[in-house]
Parts: C-alpha cells; sequence; structure tokens
C-alpha cells in the first residue's frame, strides 16, 4: 500500500539529489539538470497531495465526488516554467561556450572581489 | 478586463514593438524607444484611473486593492526611467547594446509580470509569475555576450533557480498541509487548524512543524529575491557583469518584486506564523545590512560597491516586518519608493558614466566634479540620499523603519540599523571625494546631455527630496496601507 509519505520520502529524496547536484557538479549541464530535478520534486509534492486529499465530497456530504486538479494543474505549469529555465540556461551556456570553450563551472572566475 | 487594463495595454505595446522592430527592418530603432514610453505612460494613466479600486476577477486569482496600485506605481516608474537612460547604453560610439527591439519587449514583459505578481491571490498564478519575472532577467544580465556578461547571467541563474526551487518544495507543502491554493484560504488554513476539508495534515497546523519547514523554505526563496544574508552571493557578481542598465533595473525592480513576494507570503499567508518570527526577522535583517555594508567597504568596483549597498537597503527594508500592522506597511512601502527613486537617480549617471569611460572603478570618478559639475551634485545628492542624510527623503524614509524596530521594542536593532547607516556614509563619501577632491585624469571629459536622460534624472532627483519634504505622499501611502491592512483581517 502506498501512501503520501512513500511519495514524501521520494519527493525529498530527488529535491536532496538536486540540490547536491546543484552545489557540486562541475559540469554546467549539470548544474541544470541538477535544478530541473529540484523543481520536479516541488511538482511531485504537488501531485501526491492532489492525489492524497481526501475526496471532497466525502467531507463536505455533496453528491459531486471530486478531488480538486489544483495541484496536478500547478505541476503542468512547474514543468512548463523549468523548461523554459532551462532553455535560457542553454542560451547562455551557448553564449559562454563560444568564448571560453568549456562549461565548467569552476572556471566561472572572471568576477571575484 | 478592466482590472487588468495597464497589464494588457502593457503586452500589446511590447508586441506591437516586437513586430514593427522585424517589419521595419531598416527604421530607425529610436523610435522603439518612444513607443515603449507612450505604453508606459498609458499603462500608468490607466492605473491611475481604477487607483485602490478593491476587486477581484478571474475567480478571485487577480485581485487589485490600494496597496498592489501603490506597487505597480513603482514597478511603472521605475520601468520608466530606466528606458530613459537605456538609449544613452544603445546609441553610444563605444560597444553599444544590441537588439534594442528585443531588449525592450523583454523589459515590458518582466514589468507586466511584476504587476501580475503583487495582483495574484492564487499560488500558481504566484508561482508562475514570479518565475515569469525572474527567467527573463536571467537573459537581460547576460545580454552582452561577452564572458564577463555570460558568467554573471549564468551564475544568477543557477542560483536563482536554486532560490526558486526551494520556494516551489514550500509552495507544494503548504498545498499539502492545507489543500488549498487560494492565499486567503491557504492563510486561514494555517491559522485554524483542522478545520479545512481536504488537508492532508488536520491537526494543530498553526504550529506544526510541516508549516515551520515550509515556512523556512519559502523564507530561502524570498532572500534570494531580496538579497538577504546568506542567499545574497548572486547580486555582487550579477550586478557586476550585466550591462550597467540591467543593473540598474535589477537593484529596483527585482527588489521591489522580492518585497511584493514577501508580502503576499509573510503578511497574507503566514500571518499567524509572523507574530512568533520577531527575532528571526531581526536576524536577518542585522545580517543583511551589516554584510552588505563591511563588504561595500573594500569594493573598488563601481557596480560591486552599489551591490554591496543595496544588498544593506534590503537589510534596513526588511525591519519593516517586524510587525503586520498600518506602521510597517507604510514604512515599507515608502522607502521602496524612496529607493528606486534615488537608486536610479544614481544609475542614470553611472550607466552614462561607465558607457562613455569604459571604467568601472571606483578611482574613475576623480575629477567628476570638474568635468560634469551638475551630474556630480546629483550623483552626491543621491549618494546622501542613501546614507539618509537629513533633508533628503532617505533619511525620512530610514526613519520611519528604524521607528517601526523601536515600537516592537527592538532598541538593539536600531541601534545597530543606526550604526550601520554611519558606515554606509563612510563608502557613499569615499565616491563624493573621489568626485569633488581628487583632480581629473586627462582622458576625462565632459559627458553628453541626451534630453531624455536628463529629463528622467531630473524627475528621479526630484522626487528624491521632495517625497521627503511633502508629507501628502507618506500619508497616502499610510491611507493605502490602512485599508490594506483592514482587508487583510485578523
Amino acid at each position: 500500500m502506498i501512501t503520501i509519505y512513500h511519495w514524501l520520502q521520494l519527493s525529498l529524496a530527488i529535491f536532496s539529489i538536486g540540490l547536491y547536484g546543484v552545489l557540486t557538479r562541475r559540469s554546467a549541464v549539470g548544474v541544470l539538470i541538477s535544478v530541473e530535478l529540484m523543481l520536479n520534486a516541488g511538482a511531485i509534492n504537488f501531485v501526491a497531495f492532489n492525489w492524497a486529499q481526501p475526496a471532497r465530497a466525502a467531507v463536505e456530504g455533496s453528491l459531486n465526488a471530486s478531488r480538486g486538479v489544483d495541484g496536478q494543474v500547478m505541476a503542468i505549469f512547474v514543468i512548463a516554467i523549468a523548461a523554459a529555465e532551462v532553455m535560457i540556461g542553454l542560451a547562455i551556456l551557448v553564449a559562454l561556450f563560444r568564448k571560453r570553450q568549456s562549461v565548467d563551472v569552476t572556471d566561472l572566475n572572471k568576477l571575484k572581489y | 478586463m478592466r482590472l487588468m487594463a495597464p497589464e494588457i495595454v502593457l503586452i500589446l505595446t511590447a508586441l506591437l514593438i516586437l513586430i514593427v522592430d522585424f517589419v521595419f527592418l531598416r527604421a530607425n530603432k529610436k523610435y522603439l524607444l518612444w513607443l515603449a514610453l507612450t505604453g508606459l505612460t498609458g499603462a500608468t494613466c490607466f492605473l491611475f484611473l481604477d487607483w485602490g479600486l478593491v476587486s477581484t476577477t478571474l475567480g478571485g486569482r487577480f485581485a487589485t486593492d490600494t496597496i498592489s496600485s501603490w506597487f505597480k506605481f513603482v514597478f511603472l516608474l521605475a520601468t520608466f526611467l530606466t528606458l530613459s537612460f537605456s538609449s544613452n547604453s544603445f546609441e553610444s560610439q563605444k560597444k553599444p547594446l544590441t537588439h534594442r527591439g528585443e531588449f525592450l519587449f523583454v523589459m515590458l514583459l518582466t514589468l507586466v509580470v511584476m504587476m501580475f505578481l503583487i495582483s495574484s491571490r492564487d499560488l500558481v498564478s504566484l508561482y508562475v509569475s514570479l518565475e515569469l519575472a525572474t527567467i527573463p532577467l536571467f537573459g537581460l544580465t547576460a545580454w552582452e555576450r561577452t564572458e564577463k556578461s555570460s558568467e554573471a547571467g549564468f551564475k544568477y541563474l543557477a542560483i536563482g533557480a536554486l532560490g526558486s526551487g526551494f520556494l516551489l518544495y514550500g509552495m507544494g507543502l503548504l498545498y499539502g498541509i492545507t489543500g488549498q491554493t487560494d492565499l486567503n484560504l491557504l492563510s486561514s488554513g494555517l491559522a485554524f487548524g483542522g478545520m479545512m476539508p481536504g488537508g492532508v495534515v488536520s491537526e494543530g497546523i498553526a504550529g506544526n512543524p510541516a508549516t515551520w519547514f515550509a515556512l523556512g523554505l519559502v523564507m530561502a526563496g524570498l532572500g534570494f529575491k531580496l538579497t538577504l544574508f546568506p542567499f545574497h552571493m548572486w547580486a555582487p557578481d550579477a550586478y557586476d557583469g550585466a550591462p550597467t542598465v540591467v543593473t540598474a533595473y535589477l537593484s529596483v525592480a527585482s527588489k521591489a518584486t522580492g518585497l511584493a513576494l514577501a508580502f503576499l507570503f509573510l503578511f497574507q499567508i503566514f500571518s499567524v506564523q509572523l507574530a512568533s518570527m520577531n527575532t528571526i526577522i531581526a536576524i536577518f535583517a542585522t545580517a543583511t545590512m551589516t554584510l552588505g555594508n563591511f563588504a561595500a567597504i573594500k569594493q573598488t568596483n563601481l557596480k560591486r560597491l552599489m551591490a554591496y549597498s543595496s544588498i544593506s537597503q534590503a537589510g534596513y527594508l526588511f525591519m519593516g516586518f517586524l510587525g503586520r500592522d498600518q506602521m510597517s506597511v507604510q514604512a515599507m512601502v515608502y522607502y521602496m519608493l524612496v529607493y528606486v527613486v534615488t537608486n536610479l537617480a544614481l544609475f542614470s549617471i553611472l550607466t552614462l558614466h561607465i558607457q562613455e569611460s569604459g571604467n568601472e572603478e571606483v578611482k574613475g570618478l576623480s575629477g567628476f566634479s570638474r568635468t560634469n559639475p551638475l551630474y556630480a551634485f546629483a550623483l552626491m545628492l543621491a549618494l546622501f540620499g542613501l546614507a539618509g542624510i537629513p533633508p533628503l527623503s532617505g533619511f525620512v524614509g530610514k526613519f520611519f523603519l528604524f521607528s517601526v524596530a523601536a515600537k516592537h521594542g527592538l532598541y538593539w536593532l536600531v541601534f545597530v540599523a543606526a550604526i550601520n547607516s554611519t558606515v554606509s556614509l563612510y563608502y557613499y563619501l569615499r565616491l563624493v571625494r573621489q568626485m569633488y577632491i581628487e583632480d581629473p585624469t586627462p582622458s576625462s571629459k565632459a559627458l553628453a546631455k541626451q534630453p531624455l536622460m536628463v529629463f528622467g534624472l531630473t524627475v528621479a532627483t526630484a522626487a528624491s527630496i521632495l517625497i521627503g519634504l511633502v508629507p501628502q505622499v507618506y500619508e497616502s501611502i499610510g491611507l493605502a496601507a490602512q485599508s490594506w491592512v483592514g482587508l487583510l483581517g485578523r
């Protein structure tokens, strides 16, 4: 029996992997992938909580048994936005690669105080 | 639809600019800027037409009220002033910015989404508008396509995405706890635990660890946007690498967006939890302003110095969240207005100076008063305004923020903030010293006076003086804040 807690553990695990990746990956593409993982963990949260909601009918006593789809809709938006974010990231990486021939984030050291 | 009129006007203007830019390839691109400014003026007119109207549309997901009108006005003003001196960067002889049509398009759409953000009353629209107000800024930061600019853009993107990841996870938890996406229902769900149908966690929500975990994640997300202490590290790099026009826009518009977001989250959603957060907020404010000021002392690069200065300003601003009454709302909105006009007066001169001299160092300003007496004077006024010297509005704004802290009994915070203001005077005066006491270098020359830029500078400087002297501004913000706090209830 899969409960909400299993989903939460999954999303927390993915979120942590993403966070670890953002902080440690040397390749800029790896950083973008890790960011995507973090956002998807958030999306899993929304979908899972939506799934685990008790049907409104049972609570409110109405005949129309529905859970609402707020969480699912949010997940779709999150996916679209994550795509936009990564697109801008890749565009910047292309510009950077043309100048530097590398996407290693440890080389990003022009701006320092 | 009437409520969205300013936003719709701006969207149409942005699309028109893009079409005109593509269709009339050979036309003079100067007119695009005038088109954008006309659109901004039109949107401002529509905003004034329905000023302070309390109403909702789209099933309660889009709401206007008194404070949202003020926020929208500040966003419009910030964009108008930024665009008024952007032509300097586009028409310069030395390394001008390229792609004017797209630049204006992106700027206007960013502005629209910021205006949607303060009006949204639903987690979905809030998240979408927040992201759409942040993602274009990554592109604007990397606009120059030099190594420095791209690097700044990527750093900003990586850290900004990290922040939005935290925020999204926190929002997911909030949705799970209450089963709601509407901000008002969410807030009452967090306040009276167990009363919401559809919530997964049903008992004792107000003191629930999950609520506090969500609050922590949301605070991290807010911190990235507002450049609070542990999450500020993107700011100096992004400000330094971005084209100077974009730096100006980042320093005001992005910060005002962060404030709008914090208003929605801290005042509206976490209204109950905010009451027991005073110590945390005081610590955040102290750490942010102290770090900003002390790091700014060591900077030699003008843009980096302004980045740390803006971090410290965020620290002062954050003190306003100590209370949830009219006084703190009023003080924060007022200070944001003051900060926007003062900072943009400063940046309009810096943009021109950096563009023409190509020198971003503090030393590059030496003898600026000899070559450009009027610009130097305006710059000095702006610097004094940021430091909070009495006749200028910066002082008045800080005074009201500090009195919020004093009202809540945090006298040590007032003391720390006052010390910090004194420290900030040191590095602001260092610029004044460079301008007025050092001799000019042989290469320094008088800067051109473009009518539009001079107009923007005059408006910004006059506003930064008059807002502090004319009490009506503060009073009308007070009335707006009063009605808004009344709307929040409880």
